[in-house]
């Protein structure tokens, strides 16, 4: 007896303190309300997109929730990929539909006839005449690091081994003057770069936002800005989808690179909606996310900006051979 | 011969009644037990305050416990938490079950044939000692970012904790009481229900605590690596935002579960297994 009222008590306590919750998982009423309206006229698609959990997806969940893509009759499902090791494979399997990505995925998926295609693209690194980017490779200002040559013999941090972080950073050493051969790069998620710079076990790290800004801030020092230095305006990540899809349901395809191009265009115009799609999907604080070097969102792919990049990495020894552009990108 | 008939001789409400009068000597104890685990929480909670207090291991990368705890008290507060909890223990109790049953039926068929545990032993062995995780690729490539992905993981690793108890509870039946049940002509299922399910029982449920908590680490491994939706996914997004606070919330979340996992299937045991001498003359937590 006692015990039943023990559990009662409990069950209600708990109820009780359920029912004060809030939920930050709640659609956001306004952008719901659009979204349902809007994709009322026409029978939704269902498709799986996969993003990864970073400041430059906030474009994407920001255009779902004011119902760009839902004015196209798509209801967008967003899968937090963990990077293109992931998202390739599930998009070769047809898991998901598309992905955003950066380019070296559809490069070596490319070079394995895996048939990934790049279709658009989705944001790129800021342009020549900025003074800043959206990345950076920084470092302890007590580490005697200043210019990009004094990179050389050091090791240098990258959160993903032979992609576009390591080969802009050996063309700014070597155009620097250094020798691009001798830096040791180390693969270190960016999260961890501060602590791993004070514990010494890494002499400098390429980080973007916020950890650009907070590390800068913390007495270290922007040793260059590989991108701007090297490619200005580089492709950061770009909508990937499968030569497959395209022949099955190139309608899907055109629909979802006309919505992803209004999409994108509409977050370039409207930086306050995105941080704030940052603050709620990334659970960061607003301060912080104001703080965040927004790329430039636009579906232009500047080909002979990934042309560069591709030679470089060839170049350096990063891939084997040039990915077969032709095949590779299918702009829609 | 007790393995024989204890199980019908031995109602388990006669192993409890005896133990009655006991439990009421205990009391004192059992405060004392209570208070000494408070004192622990306590001691762990104070060290932990300390380390970034006293600059071992600098705050922005160890948030004190009291800012962990606030936080903790603020996702309390949010439905979606729960949500994420359940997700996390849907594709825990789903890999666990197919797991066991798996590791049951296998484990029994090749245990009571000695030709087939000749045939597998090498095979067994070989595959038990490869780490769930170096599937991922393989299972993201079968069946992508999804559940099914993250309950390959969790069930291969799940299995073998409690496929390989399951062999070594079919082969501890007693050989003496074997052969006795043979000679009183006892049939295979007679033989399968008297002898070896109540011995090999302890060696399952020993084997099903285990799995249940691999079965938990791998979910939030899955979570975290794949990006199956749940407590994983949720402490992944918070270290690429750099909020450490609310990934050592999150730490302290899925211990809390394991713990709460733990001693539900100990419990579990002891109510199975009351009849036998490992759990008759055991205190109770």
């Amino acid at each position: 007896m006692k015990k039943n009222l023990a559990a009662l008590g409990l069950l209600a306590a708990a109820a009780l303190a359920l029912a004060g919750c809030t939920d930050s998982a709640a659609p956001a009423p306004a952008g719901s309300a659009a979204a349902t309206a809007d994709g009322g006229s026409g029978e939704m698609t269902q498709i799986r997109v996969a993003a990864l959990p970073i400041a430059e997806s906030g474009a994407l969940w920001a255009a779902i929730d004011e119902g760009i893509f839902a004015d196209h009759g798509l209801e967008v499902e967003v899968v937090p990929a963990q990077g293109g090791a992931q998202a390739i494979p599930a998009l070769i399997n047809g898991d998901i539909d598309f992905a955003i990505g950066q380019p070296f995925g559809p490069f070596r998926a490319s070079l394995q006839n895996l048939g990934a295609v790049i279709i658009s693209n989705y944001a790129s690194s800021l342009p020549a005449s900025a003074d800043t980017d959206v990345n950076a490779v920084v470092a302890l200002s007590s580490s005697g690091i200043s210019s990009p040559k004094d990179l050389a013999g050091k090791r240098v941090s990258v959160n993903s081994l032979g992609a576009a972080g390591d080969v802009t950073i050996m063309k700014a050493v070597e155009d620097d003057g250094g020798d691009p051969k001798s830096i040791q790069f180390v693969e270190v998620a960016f999260p961890d770069v501060q602590a791993q710079l004070e514990a010494g076990s890494i002499d400098a790290g390429w980080v973007p936002d916020p950890f650009m800004s907070q590390i800068a801030g913390n007495g270290g020092a922007i040793i260059t800005h590989p991108y701007q230095a090297t490619i200005p305006g580089l492709e950061l990540l770009t909508n990937i989808t499968t030569q497959k899809k395209i022949d099955e349901d190139p309608e899907l395809v055109k629909n979802y690179a006309d919505a992803m191009s209004e999409a994108l265009t509409w977050a370039s115009s409207n930086e306050d909606a995105v941080r704030a799609a940052i603050v709620e999907n990334m659970k960061i604080p607003e301060a912080a996310a104001a703080g965040i070097t927004l790329p430039v969102f636009s579906p232009e792919l500047d080909v002979d900006n990934l042309r560069t990049l591709a030679g470089l990495a060839v170049g350096y020894g990063v891939l084997d051979k040039e990915p077969d552009f032709d095949a590779m990108i299918k702009l829609q | 011969m007790t393995t024989l008939d204890t199980p019908q001789t031995t109602p388990p409400s006669a192993g409890r009644d005896a133990v009655a009068p006991a439990r009421t000597r205990r009391m004192p104890s059992a405060a004392r037990k209570a208070l000494l685990g408070a004192l622990g929480v306590v001691g762990f909670l104070a060290t932990w305050q300390l380390i970034p207090a006293l600059g071992i291991i600098d705050a922005r990368y160890l948030p004190y416990a009291t800012d962990t705890l606030a936080r903790l008290g603020t996702m309390l507060g949010d439905l979606e938490f729960y949500r994420n909890i359940g997700r996390t223990m849907t594709s825990w109790a789903i890999g666990l079950v197919i797991a066991l049953v798996a590791a049951v039926v296998l484990g029994a068929v090749v245990g009571l044939v000695p030709v087939l545990r000749r045939a597998t032993h090498t095979t067994v062995e070989f595959l038990r000692p490869i780490p769930s995780v170096a599937l991922i690729p393989l299972a993201i490539l079968i069946f992508g970012i999804q559940l099914p992905a993250a309950l390959v993981i969790i069930v291969y690793a799940t299995f073998w904790q409690i496929f390989v108890q399951v062999l070594y509870g079919v082969a501890d039946v007693d050989a003496v009481a074997r052969d006795t049940a043979r000679s009183f002509g006892l049939g295979r299922a007679a033989r399968f229900r008297h002898l070896v399910f109540p011995t090999t029982l302890p060696y399952l449920m020993t084997g099903l605590r285990l799995g249940a908590a691999v079965a938990l680490i791998l979910a939030i491994t899955a979570e975290m690596t794949i990006g199956v939706p749940g407590l994983g996914n949720v402490l992944n997004v918070a270290r690429n935002a750099g909020d450490n606070v609310t990934v050592f919330a999150v730490v302290v979340t899925t211990g809390l579960l394991g713990l709460l996992v733990n001693l539900v299937f100990r419990f579990i045991e002891r109510r199975t297994l009351s009849w036998h001498q490992s759990v008759r003359g055991e205190e109770v937590l």
